[in-house]
């Protein structure tokens, strides 16, 4: 065995002769004969958005990636992240071994060690620290880029008894917006990047007139799918508005472009909301109908009035109304009562308590955001956002898809709140056209994206109630995760309880989690790291245990994209990388020999039920959802992808209004509690108090209330006037994507780094020549929390008063005592301190103040120049066995 | 006689590169090196009354190429069956004169080949039946590729679509260049790809 480091120039072990400018050379027949060739059909994971692809192998190498034609979304195209597959599975960089560390942390000095090893070093700490400590010590995170493995961590932490694994995407990315829109109607929310607005995917089709992209960027998200459909919508006459502090593609090619104040959306959108109301632009005989805003709350308790409550599960109860024929109240049997005419506005005493309507709660939540005091405290101008709202308003049907922008501050929930109450006010929900949709699925799985069952119920209550930040941000439970924050601080501070082992797959936590800085403070305190990715990582520098995962074009995985299925297929295999759907198991296993009483259980068929057993393989995990087709994964594998329904039959419009044979043939109604679109968000009061309906058991209430209805939270750094932080951090920061990344993966390619090689600054003309920047000039870039460096991109297309800064680590520095996370890191900038969401605890990630100032030079070792990044160019390998355990 | 060339939709294009790690897929281009790139032009105007666009650039497949030209060993050429610019490898000497001459810095010394190197549509992929690997990767579908001389291919018939007014080429020297650019939604701004610096980490200083 020998000792390696990360030094980029030494690994790989190939002369650079064999290394060339020209990708992989493919390997002439070891006979002398034809070269065997085949293609294979698969799917991409450069992103989440799971292009199909035709991956060409030839004697075992893969030497070409196409997409598929037969991918309804991607409809045969690849973006630069796809593409650069086989540059990220042939890299010479690549975790190839199990290692341990030999040296101090970040020495950089490690030791190939077997699987076994790893599994047994891995098992004994983490049963050794639930001895002694309790299981909670145990934590474990994942996070987006490469393989998310979301539902396998969370699966093992509850079967092995801590509450906390955490994302650094949940409740910053995607999560507020999940909770926000089932909630209030049940179904899926309309992020383009998390491959929803499934409507819009057949432009031939749908009728939608106006599209508004809310903190979303299709074009750089996910250009092969999303971009791609973007840009026909557009050219069928489509009219979108886009809402960005950035002049991205999209708002270039927008009938209107409002280049928001980062932070400020929910002002923008309760502005929205006061227009619509008081123009009466509202679908009025829908709001009637369909939403609960003619319902009377008691404004005392916040709670809706009842007149009973479901005589049988899935029958609502029945809701107040104030019936201006009688001038009383009136109990509103579901669906609707044509005898009764309810008051949709209006206060009224009801068995002496006061109520209102939860229309009248919502005007008098809108009411003071004019389209003046919008513009004022968004930065735009009045009459421009005039012109946005009637581009959605007088082109029905239209949609507003919410991208991850709002997610990023501590009015996360709020804003999903108020683009979802947009869209219902309007109708815009289930009728053809519509984002917000019920289509039908395979029902090959029953987990949201990704099959692995999380096995909720195996968590012990009495660890459900140790979760770190669990009491008080309940809506992590959708996704039964912890706060990133409120772990850190535990560490840093050993309360409630001390975190001591932690267990990572991802692209890097250093590079991701807010406040950098005061993570690595945390990584010190910690007894034992692991980290399982397909190379190293800056968070790898400070690991004890290094596993190799696998490359998408090694993995076997069953996807859906609309109405098709879609087999992801292992190409190829090299050097001794692992699924990481079967590393979970395997160490499940190893834990249950060591005398782990669940984990034992949990390959008992019997024991497991509906959430599955442990598999021994990828081919047995994967048989089991696709026998629900009638076939072998090798069977289906061979015919993917499969269109599981015809694309008319799966997308089923009206899905509220179809009889319910269950409910005496009334219509199905919205998959809430009332049947109808809850604008009036009561579900959020008992949330807070109980932890339900995603809790499975009562927990303590939060100190406050969650608001039933969207509020605006000013950021806690303003730039407002009167700011004191503002007077030395001038700038408010936001973030975003650029096409050649996703999150933290792909800094190593050379094909993406000679293309973007470091992250930009953009800043606006005036205030570079306030601060003395030039373009293309090196920046610092400083908040209350740290300093790191960025080049000056000078354009006019944002705010004077805004900068926007990209994520970026850096590779080729892995091995100096930067480790690579420091030279030109947003995520050293941002705060993970409070004030958080109340309902899912967001931190700050974006609409912070900064200040900058001119850089001498750019940081040390960064690479900068094309061939700079010839080192990473791919190596030869050939293709080896699975590892077998 | 045919020509083969692109015409490129600038409504559509979404400035994702795709094409470029495409076409750096299929034809193994080197690094620092390219034979297709996406120009950011703009944005200009003043905040926030903006402007900008995305023009894919490769060679203009010229009716008189100035490369073919300048070539001193014969090995630029016109290839009679389909009009494309070719480079005979065999016959080239690396002395980089087609580079300085093409006014569109579309033609390149590929320092590992020591031989020019530069966009042939994917040749060897059209001659498998198939399409240039940026035309079926190009995400907003903006880019499209056929012979012009004929009426009724793809491309023809989006040319006539089009408004006259709306077709554009980059500046024309005399050569003659054929790829066209459609460009209905703002304003056509005449510049040159050597002239487009993408990132701002590349920018060696502007004209003062």
């Amino acid at each position: 065995m020998t000792e390696h480091s990360f030094q980029p120039l030494t690994i790989g072990g190939l002369p650079p002769a064999e290394r060339t400018g020209h990708g992989l050379v493919p390997k002439a027949p070891a006979s002398g004969g034809e070269p065997e060739t085949r293609v294979v059909k698969t799917a991409c994971r450069a992103c989440i958005a799971n292009c199909g692809v035709l991956a060409t192998v030839k004697n075992g190498r893969v030497v070409s990636l196409r997409g598929n034609p037969e991918d309804p979304m991607s409809k045969g195209r690849m973006c630069a992240k796809g593409l650069s597959g086989i540059q990220a599975l042939y890299h010479p960089n690549r975790n190839k071994y199990p290692m341990k560390r030999v040296g101090p942390r970040g020495s950089g000095q490690w030791k190939r060690i077997s699987w076994e090893e790893a599994l047994d070093t891995i098992a004994k700490k983490l049963m050794e620290t639930r001895e002694k400590y309790g299981a909670e010590a145990v934590f474990c995170s994942t996070g987006g880029g490469g393989n998310p493995e979301i539902w396998s961590i969370a699966r093992f932490c509850n079967i092995f008894g801590t509450p906390n694994w955490f994302e650094p995407g949940c409740a910053q990315c995607y999560l507020p917006r999940v909770v926000a829109y089932t909630m209030m109607y049940g179904g899926v929310d309309p992020s383009i990047a998390d491959s929803n607005a499934l409507e819009l995917y057949f432009p031939e089709d749908t009728p939608i007139k106006a599209l508004v992209l809310w903190g979303t960027g299709p074009a750089y998200s996910c250009p092969a799918s999303g971009g791609g459909m973007v840009a026909d919508l557009r050219a069928k006459g489509v009219k979108t508005v886009v809402i960005d502090p950035r002049f991205t593609p999209d708002a270039a090619k927008a009938s209107v472009w409002l280049p928001i104040r980062p932070g400020s959306d929910v002002a923008l959108m309760l502005a929205w909301i006061r227009y619509i109301l008081e123009h009466r632009l509202y679908d009025a005989d829908f709001v009637m109908k369909w939403t609960n805003l003619p319902y009377l709350v008691d404004v005392e308790t916040k709670m809706l009035l009842r007149s009973k409550t479901g005589s049988a599960p899935g029958q609502p109860d029945t809701f107040l109304v104030w019936d201006r024929k009688t001038d009383s109240p009136q109990p509103l049997e579901y669906p609707w009562n044509d005898a009764l005419d309810p008051a949709l506005e209006g206060e009224f005493m009801v068995d002496g308590r006061r109520c209102k309507t939860g229309y009248q709660l919502l005007w008098e939540r809108c009411e003071e955001y004019t389209l003046e005091k919008a513009a004022e405290l968004c930065w735009l101008d009045g009459a421009k956002i005039e012109e946005a709202i009637r581009v959605f308003t007088d082109n029905i049907p239209s949609g507003l898809s919410l991208g991850v922008a709002t997610d990023q501050t501590p009015n996360s929930v709020q804003a999903a709140m108020a683009a979802a109450t947009i869209d219902l006010l309007l109708g815009n929900v289930e009728r053809p056209g519509a984002l917000l949709q019920r289509f039908r699925t395979s029902g090959c799985f029953d987990m949201p994206n990704y099959p692995v069952p999380v096995a909720a119920d195996r968590l012990p209550p009495e660890q459900l109630k140790k979760r770190l930040g669990g009491q008080e941000h309940k809506g992590l439970g959708i996704w039964w995760a912890g706060h990133p924050s409120s772990i850190l601080e535990a560490i840093l501070t050993g309360k409630p309880y001390q975190p001591r082992v932690w267990i990572d797959r991802s692209g890097n936590k250093l590079g991701a989690t807010a406040d950098s800085q005061r993570w690595e403070q945390a990584i010190h305190k910690l007894d034992f790291i692991v980290h399982m990715y397909m190379y190293p990582t800056s968070f790898s520098a400070y690991a004890d245990i290094l596993l190799p995962a696998q490359e998408w074009l090694e993995t076997d995985m069953l996807v859906e994209t609309c109405n098709t299925l879609v087999a992801r297929q292992a190409v190829t295999h090299l050097w001794e990388t692992m699924d990481e759907t079967l590393f979970w198991s395997k160490l499940a296993k190893r834990c249950g020999e060591l005398g782990h009483e669940a984990c034992r259980k949990a390959f008992d068929a019997e024991y497991m039920g509906h959430d599955l057993p442990y598999w021994d393989s990828m081919e047995e995990f994967l048989d089991h959802w696709v026998n629900r087709l009638g076939m072998s994964w090798k069977e289906f594998a061979a015919k993917a992808p499969i269109a599981y329904l015809p694309k008319e039959q799966w997308r089923s419009y009206g899905v509220y209004r179809k009889p319910d044979p269950k409910n005496s043939g009334k219509p199905a109604g919205f998959a809430t509690p009332s049947k109808k679109c809850e604008l009036y968000l009561e579900s959020m009061l008992t949330l807070g108090r109980t932890g339900r309906p995603f809790s499975g058991i009562d927990l303590e209430p939060a100190s406050r209330d969650y608001d039933p209805l969207p509020y605006y939270l000013e950021p806690s750094e303003s730039p407002l006037p009167g700011s004191e932080i503002a007077k030395e951090y001038p700038l408010v920061l936001t973030g975003g994507r650029v096409p050649y990344f996703h999150h933290n993966t792909l800094r190593n390619i050379p094909w993406l780094r000679e293309m973007y090689p470091a992250p930009e600054l953009w800043i606006h003309p005036e205030a570079a020549e306030r601060y003395g920047i030039e373009h293309g000039g090196w920046v610092w870039v400083s908040s209350r929390r740290g300093k790191t460096q960025a080049v000056a991109k000078v354009t006019q297309g944002i705010n004077p008063g805004t900068v926007y800064m990209e994520r970026f680590w850096n590779p080729e520095t892995l091995n100096t005592e930067t480790h690579g996370w420091k030279e030109m890191n947003v995520n050293m900038l941002t705060k993970a301190s409070g004030p958080f969401n109340d309902v899912v605890g967001t931190y700050t990630l974006r609409a912070f103040q900064v200040k900058v100032s001119p850089a001498d030079a750019p940081p040390p070792g960064v690479w900068l120049n094309p061939e700079d990044f010839r080192p990473w160019l791919p190596i030869s390998a050939e293709p080896t066995e699975e590892v077998r355990l | 006689m045919r020509q083969m060339t692109f015409v490129v939709d600038l409504d559509r294009c979404i400035g994702c590169k795709g094409c470029q790690a495409a076409c750096k897929l299929e034809n193994g281009v080197a690094l620092g090196v390219g034979r297709n790139k996406v120009c950011t032009i703009g944005p200009s105007g003043v905040y926030p009354n903006l402007q900008m666009y995305f023009l894919p650039v490769m060679c203009q497949q010229c009716e008189h190429p100035a490369c073919v030209q300048a070539c001193p060993a014969g090995a630029c050429y016109k290839d009679g069956a389909d009009g494309v610019v070719r480079v005979d490898r065999s016959r080239c000497v690396g002395c980089g004169r087609c580079g300085r001459a093409c006014p569109y810095g579309m033609i390149y010394i590929d320092k590992e080949l020591r031989t020019a190197d530069k966009c042939d549509l994917c040749a060897s992929l059209r001659a498998a039946g198939d399409t240039p690997a940026c035309v079926r990767n190009c995400s907003a579908s903006a880019l499209c590729y056929g012979d012009l001389s004929d009426p009724d291919s793809g491309v023809s018939r989006l040319l006539a679509e089009a408004e006259p007014q709306h077709v554009y080429t980059l500046r024309d020297g005399g050569g003659g260049p054929t790829v066209r650019y459609i460009l209905r939604r703002g304003e056509w701004v005449d510049v040159l790809p050597q002239d487009c610096v993408e990132h701002s980490a590349h920018w060696k200083g502007g004209p003062k």
